[in-house]
Order: C-alpha cells, then sequence, then structure tokens
C-alpha cells in the first residue's frame, strides 16, 4: 500500500498532577463515616460498606468469609432466592470482597433504581438470618471448591508464602485446612456477624449521581448498625519466618515460585520508593523480570512483581510459573535481576518509563465513577484522605536512579529473602 | 447515551470521535474488520495469530509497547470471529502518539523470519494452555463444529489444530496484511476530552497519506437450514458430564438476536433466573449451567449448557433442559420477569459505557454493524419485545429438529 511520509513522532507531555477529587465526610451519630463523592455525569451509583471483618480477626477457623459470603442467602423477611429476584430485577450488581483485613460489600445501580436497590442492601447488611440449609450446602460446596482449589500450584504457593513470611499460626499466615469447614457451626458464623459488623467497626464509601433521597436511605441504614460495646484490637502474634520452603506437589507440570521480603505498610516514607522498585522489577510488561524470564528465555508465560499491602505488615513479593526444568535457573534469575538493582543504577530513560507507566496506571484506575470508591478505600484504610495521592505522584516523580540503588541496597539483601517453590 | 460524530476520510477510513468533558484520558480503537471468518479452512487460527504480529514492531518503530507506556498509555487487543480489535490508552494530551503508532503499523509491518517463528510457538502454546490442557477446553469448538456444516464460524479464533498455525507462512502473512489491513476495511473511534471536529482533523493528518481503493467484502458461504436433530458424544477427564445443546438464530440485525438475547437472560441471567433456580436449586439435577448467544454478525448460536450434578442420570438431566424450553413455548413469560430482564438490559447498557476505553470500543462495534445509531437505540428494541412474541419466537426456534446436543462425558463416569 502506498503513502505518504509519516508526519513527525509527536511529542509526549507527562501530566503533572493527577487530580482526585476528595469525599465528604460525614460522621453519623452511632460513628459510622460516610464518605461521598458525588458526581452526576452518568446515571450511575456505587455504594461500598467497608467493615474490619476480614478473616485475620476469625477464632473459629473460616467464620468470617462464611459471614461475609452468607450474608445475602436469607434474611429476616426474604429468602435466598428472593434477595437475588430483587437485586436482578433492577439490574444492579452486588459483590464481596474478604481478605485478611476486611471485608467490602459493594453495591452498583442506576441511579433511578438506587432507593430499591438499598432496601435489598439493608437486608444483607442488617438483617442476615443465615438459615441452616444455606449454611449446611455452603460449607460442603466451599470445602469441594477448596480441595480443587488446592491441586493447583498456584494457589499452594500463594498460601505457603503467607506462611513462610508470618508464620503457620499467624492470622496474616493461616491456612486453614479444608477439614475445618466441618467443625464450622451456623453459630459461629453468627456470632463472627454479631462482633464484626457493627458501627465502630464500619465505614461507607458512595460516588456517583446521588439523590437527597438515596443520601438518607444510607444513612438510614448507617445508623441503624449496632455498637459492638467492645473492642476489636486484636493482638497478634510474633512473626516467624522460615526463608525457605519447597513443597512436592503430584503431577505438577509447571512449579510455582516466590520471593518475597517483609516490608512495612502504606505510610512508611520509603514505601512509594519500593513500589517503583517493584515495577522496575516485575511491575509491567517489559519489566526486568518479563524481558529476561518470558522473552530471553521463554520460562514462563508471565512473572509479576509487586507490593502487598495488609493493615500491619507489607512485603514485596515476585512470582511466576515456570517449566519444572527451569524452576532452578528461574531463582537464580530473580536473584541476579535483584542483584543488578543493587550494584547499577537504573538509567534516566527506564525510570522515567516506569515512573509514567505508574502514573498512568492511577490516571485509568480513576477514570469513570466507580474507580475513585477503590482509591478512597485504600486512603481510608491507611489513615489519610485522597490527597495522598498527590502526594503519591510527587513522591514518584522524585524517585531518582541514586534512590532506587540505594533502597534496592537496603532492603533487598540476599538474607532477607524468602523463596518458596511448589511442584 | 453516547453523542458522537462519524466522518469517512477520502481513503475510505470510517472515523467515529466523541466528546467525553470528564475524563482526563483519551482511548483510540482501531478495528479492523476482519477476523476468523475470513479465514481459508485449511489455515485456521491465521486472524488471531495476525493480531499478535502487529505488536512486533515495524521499519521505524522496532518497539511497539515503549512508546506507548513512555506516553503514560496502556493497549492491548482481541479477535473474534468477525473483527480485530486494537485499543490504546492515555492522557488526552498525548493521543496522538496513539494515532502515530497505530497508522505506522497500518503499512509499515516489519516481518523476520525469527519473529514470525517466535510468535507461531507463543500462539501454540496459548492454543495448548487455554484449550487442550484445561478441562472443557474443546467443548465450545466440537459445539461450533456440531452446529455448523459450511459458515467459517465452524472453528473458534484459535484455530481448528494447532497445525494450522504452525504450518503459516510469512508470505501469507504478508498477503492477509494486504488485503485486509487498510484504511477501506477500519474503523477509528476517539473518545476523550477533545472536539469531534479535532478528532476528525488528527485522524486526517495520521491516516490521510495512506492511499487506498475501496475495500471489497469476502462472499462466506451461507450455512443451509438445519431439518434433523445432531448429536455428538466425547469422552474426556473431567469431574463432570457436560451437556450443551444449541440451536440456530438469525443474525446480529434480526429482531430475533434480541428476542433470544432476553431469552437467555430469562434462562440465565443472574441466580434468581429460571436454569439455576429450578434446575440447580430446586431440582438439584446441575452444579451449573448457563444459556447464551454467541452474538456474531452472522447467523448465531443460542447456547444451553449445563454440568450434570453427580448420580443423576444424563437423559434425565437432558430432559430437564427441553423441560424449560417447552415452559417458555406453552406459558406466558410474567410481567414482572420480563421487566427483570429488560432492566438488566438497560443497567448493561450504562454500566457498558462508564469510561473513554468502554465508549470506544462500542462506538467502533457499532459502526462495523454499520448501525452506529444502535449504540444508543438497543435498549428501545428490548422493550419493544412482548411476552407474546417471545413465545412464539421459542415454539418457532426451539424444535428438536433445529437442534443440535453435545453429550460431553466423563471419563470416569459409568453409564
Amino acid at each position: 500500500m502506498k503513502r505518504n511520509s509519516l508526519p513527525r513522532r509527536p511529542s509526549i507531555r507527562i501530566p503533572e498532577r493527577v487530580d482526585v477529587p476528595t469525599a465528604r465526610l460525614a460522621t453519623l451519630g452511632n460513628g459510622v463515616r460516610l464518605y461521598l463523592l458525588e458526581n452526576h455525569d452518568q446515571q450511575v451509583v456505587r455504594l461500598s460498606f467497608v467493615f474490619g471483618a476480614g478473616s485475620s480477626r476469625q477464632t473459629a477457623l473460616f467464620s468470617a468469609t462464611s459471614a461475609a459470603n452468607l450474608l445475602s442467602e436469607g434474611s429476616d423477611r426474604f429468602t435466598a432466592r428472593q434477595i437475588a429476584e430483587q437485586l436482578d430485577f433492577y439490574g444492579s450488581y452486588f459483590d464481596i470482597a474478604v481478605d485478611r483485613d476486611m471485608v467490602v460489600v459493594s453495591f452498583c445501580a442506576l441511579s433511578k433504581f438506587v432507593m430499591p436497590t438499598l432496601q435489598t442492601a439493608e437486608e444483607i447488611l442488617l438483617r442476615p438470618s443465615f438459615p441452616q440449609q444455606e449454611f449446611d450446602s455452603y460449607r460442603i460446596k466451599r470445602r469441594q471448591r477448596l480441595e480443587i482449589e488446592r491441586r493447583k500450584v498456584d494457589v499452594r504457593v500463594r498460601e505457603a508464602f503467607a506462611a513462610a513470611m508470618f508464620g503457620a499460626d499467624h492470622p496474616y499466615g493461616i491456612s486453614a485446612p479444608e477439614s475445618a469447614y466441618d467443625e464450622l457451626t451456623r453459630d459461629d458464623v453468627v456470632d463472627f456477624y454479631r462482633r464484626h459488623y457493627t458501627a465502630d467497626n464500619c465505614y461507607v464509601v458512595c460516588s456517583g449521581d446521588l439523590s437527597d433521597e438515596a443520601l438518607a436511605a444510607i444513612e438510614n441504614i448507617c445508623v441503624q448498625l449496632p455498637q459492638s460495646g467492645e473492642r476489636n484490637e486484636l493482638i497478634f502474634p510474633a512473626m516467624v519466618q522460615t526463608p525457605r520452603v519447597r513443597l512436592e506437589h503430584a503431577g505438577a507440570v509447571q512449579s510455582a515460585v516466590r520471593v518475597g521480603r517483609m516490608l512495612f505498610t502504606r505510610n512508611h516514607p520509603d514505601y512509594v520508593g519500593m513500589q517503583v522498585v517493584a515495577t522496575v522489577l516485575g511491575g509491567y510488561f517489559g519489566s526486568r523480570l518479563m524481558r529476561n524470564l518470558r522473552e530471553e528465555r521463554g520460562y514462563t508465560y508471565g512473572v509479576f512483581a509487586g507490593m502487598v499491602n495488609l493493615d500491619r505488615a507489607g512485603y514485596l513479593a515476585i512470582a511466576t510459573q515456570v517449566a519444572e526444568a527451569a524452576r532452578e535457573d528461574t531463582l537464580h534469575q530473580i536473584y541476579t535481576e535483584i542483584e543488578r538493582l543493587r550494584t547499577e543504577p537504573i538509567s534516566e530513560q527506564e525510570l522515567s518509563l516506569v515512573k509514567n507507566i505508574m502514573v498512568g496506571e492511577m490516571m485509568r484506575i480513576l477514570d469513570g465513577p466507580f474507580g475513585i470508591v477503590d482509591v478512597t478505600i485504600e486512603n481510608v484504610q491507611c489513615g489519610t484522605d485522597n490527597h495522598a495521592v498527590e502526594r503519591t505522584v510527587e513522591a514518584i516523580r522524585r524517585c531518582t536512579p541514586e534512590d532506587v540503588q540505594r533502597l534496592a541496597e537496603k532492603y533487598l539483601r540476599r538474607e532477607d529473602l524468602v523463596e518458596v517453590t511448589v511442584g | 447515551m453516547i453523542n458522537y460524530k462519524l466522518h469517512t476520510l477520502p481513503n475510505g477510513l470510517r472515523v467515529a470521535a466523541s466528546r467525553d468533558r470528564n475524563s482526563k484520558l483519551a482511548a483510540v480503537n482501531l478495528l479492523y474488520c476482519v477476523g476468523a471468518r475470513n479465514e481459508h479452512p485449511d489455515h485456521t487460527g491465521f486472524a488471531h495469530l495476525f493480531e499478535h504480529l502487529m505488536f512486533r514492531g515495524t521499519r521505524r518503530i522496532p518497539d511497539f509497547d515503549t512508546p506507548v507506556q513512555m506516553a503514560c498509555g496502556e493497549n492491548n487487543a482481541f479477535t473474534n470471529n468477525d473483527y480485530t480489535d486494537f485499543y490504546i490508552t492515555l492522557p488526552t494530551a498525548n493521543v496522538e502518539t496513539a494515532l502515530w503508532l497505530e497508522s505506522d503499523r497500518m503499512t509499515g509491518l516489519r516481518l523476520t523470519p525469527r519473529k514470525f517463528e517466535a510468535e507461531k510457538r507463543v500462539v501454540i502454546e496459548e492454543y495448548n494452555q487455554r484449550y487442550l490442557n484445561q478441562p472443557y477446553g474443546d467443548q465450545m469448538m466440537l459445539a461450533r463444529a456440531l452446529h455448523y456444516r459450511v459458515h467459517p464460524y465452524r472453528w473458534a479464533t484459535i484455530g481448528l489444530t494447532p497445525d494450522h498455525v504452525a504450518a503459516a507462512t510469512i508470505a501469507e502473512a504478508e498477503a492477509f496484511y494486504r488485503r485486509y489491513y487498510r484504511p477501506s476495511n477500519a474503523i477509528l473511534s476517539i473518545v476523550g476530552d477533545l472536539e469531534e471536529e479535532r478528532a476528525f482533523e488528527l485522524a486526517e493528518k495520521w491516516f490521510g497519506g495512506i492511499a487506498d481503493e475501496q475495500f471489497v467484502a469476502d462472499t462466506l458461504p451461507v450455512e443451509p437450514e438445519q431439518t434433523e436433530a445432531r448429536r455428538l458424544e466425547v469422552e474426556r477427564d473431567v469431574p463432570a458430564t457436560a451437556i450443551t445443546i444449541t440451536f440456530p438464530m438469525g443474525d446480529r440485525h434480526s429482531r430475533d438476536f434480541y428476542l433470544l438475547d432476553l431469552v437467555s437472560d430469562l434462562l440465565a441471567g443472574g441466580e434468581s433466573a429460571r436454569l439455576y433456580d429450578e434446575l440447580v436449586r430446586r431440582r438439584r439435577l446441575f452444579g451449573a449451567v448457563n444459556a447464551y448467544i454467541t452474538g456474531d454478525v452472522d447467523a448465531g448460536m443460542f447456547v444451553m449448557t449445563g454440568q450434570v450434578a453427580a448420580g443423576v442420570e444424563v437423559a434425565e438431566a437432558e430432559a430437564a433442559l427441553w423441560d424449560e424450553l417447552h415452559c417458555l413455548q406453552t406459558e406466558r413469560v410474567g410481567d414482572y420477569e420480563l421487566e427483570k430482564v429488560r432492566n438488566k438490559f438497560e443497567a448493561g447498557v450504562l454500566f457498558g459505557e462508564l469510561n473513554v476505553m468502554n465508549k470506544a470500543m462500542n462506538l467502533g462495534y457499532y459502526s462495523m454493524l454499520g448501525t452506529p445509531e444502535l449504540i444508543n437505540g438497543e435498549v428501545a428494541i428490548y422493550r419493544s419485545i412482548s411476552a407474546e412474541e417471545i413465545a412464539e419466537g421459542c415454539r418457532r426456534i426451539f424444535t428438536p429438529e433445529r437442534s443440535s446436543t453435545l453429550i460431553y462425558r466423563a471419563a470416569n463416569e459409568t453409564k
């Protein structure tokens, strides 16, 4: 095909700042904090209820995830089917995310259907009845699913890595055996719900096309949350690290590999710098580990490095799955790439590429009316607000090749790394 | 509701633009009207392989990803039976970087034997990983081959066999590139905080210099009317036997498309829908069930599928799927239930256009269909379909002689 000469390569501009709306905060009589991010551009609403009800808070194994997942499986007034029907009828989306620290219960609805969606939300959040029959069938299904999941090397390595980092009995390191589902009772779930789905353990983030009527209805749900009267401040045991774990896996085609280092939470002054280090190493498609392990050696379809953030800890993790024969060289290559970061300064060009990727990623999360909720939750969880995004972007832009090398030298010493392989 | 403007360059490139004043990002979507449908039956999987090759660098720009990332952008692509779609999102100020890259790779691709062979290996690994080494991985491939006799939809985008990909040559790739990757066979959509007229100027600046003549589309074989029930049984190492029943349906512009889309939601749109409620929750015949339409441009498939629960006879489970179809044929859908599935489409449309990337993709897709106005018009069509029309349609479409049944039997199960 014929073409005239292509115009000159366009120059690029890197956004000076990433604008993030700040949430309007209303604290209700019972202590529930309500963060509002109104935006009337599109006729949709998202609201997320955040409870400090993650698995690190449970005494009975699986009670935290079970309580969260059974919230919508029947209330005092409605069956599981009726609740599903009410959400489906208005085309509303409902989602529950559980991690070690928290549970996020989210609803997305067209703004014209937000009122009936809130009525269902009220049933789910305030009046779950945990019917025995639903509990029994849930327990069986989940146990089977977990058994199947644990046949996968990537699931096993994730669990083994948490245990190696924190200790097998630590709330952040524990993985319950499937048999714990047999011992779990409905009372455990009800008890967990009563203690943790409370006003003093909850905040709410709403975005989108919120009307005064909807706001009043949201407040009305929040004020009905009871106060637990107890301080849920957990005392965590000391961490116990195991530097090297190797597990066999029958019939595995690939080996799963994780290497990491216990670091700090998001409030630490070196956090953003270490995020840059992690991105250089394995945070994007052309990262050093991707080029080394995928493009040059063809060991893997993908490798990833990033910071893992919990309320009370944070660590760097590098994860990949490789052909079994390539396992040892993969580890060798990972350590070689880490060593290279510690001994050679990164070029200005590579560092600016990484910075631009990180800023672009932040902008993409914030595009549209819903991503802002996730960003707000992350900031509230860290005890800050959405101004933190500006500070993060500034810190990313300030990062120099010397910083990258200094941080890698300080935090990524070979003897501080934990290594786990499965298969 | 998406406001947009359309413009066609003299070389035939169709451009759709929509200004989004609220976003800091721009999305550039370039859709080529070529997919697995355009492949020769002995050379399948080629359109998808070619999509991979488009990331392998050009004479001027050896590495595609780095300039995108340098501009704070992100890019990706996908191929299906009907078209191939490339998209980039980046800060609006850098929109020209996306146009520069896309216009460059529309003509300047540089294929070397080394890159070509490496990419073939990647695609063959993808085939192994996603379709062969995966429980139920080839189920839909088998269902397609049973459903279609002559139309190229009888193979999946990944191809009929990895051997076809292995046998592909650079000469074929170059011919494919010249035939399909050209302005008159492409649709550019741009969404971001820039005036539509400005988007058209930029399209002209970056693509106007590529000369082209009118594209003459391939003539595809027309699938003959099915008049006899078809059946296939296979055995595989899977945990549960799966049943799949398919029926031929109209093309993307037919009224049946909307009707059957609604029907698939009556059956399987969420946990309150009929199949889950009746066959999983109440009768406990299946562990999982689903119903959907393939949504292709030409006459597509209505698919109903489920994994049989342990201890249940396959024949009983199969009969139960037909019970649900008979119920649709004989009992009028209630107003409440019909309103539910209509609402779901309305919500789906709104949730599907919340960011610039989705909007740009949708603009490209509806322009490819030749009916861009449908981007804002489909909710009304769904709302216009009545309960009587649904019953009538189900009687016409769900007949045994138009069915194709695939029994994907778990190997360790006795009959």
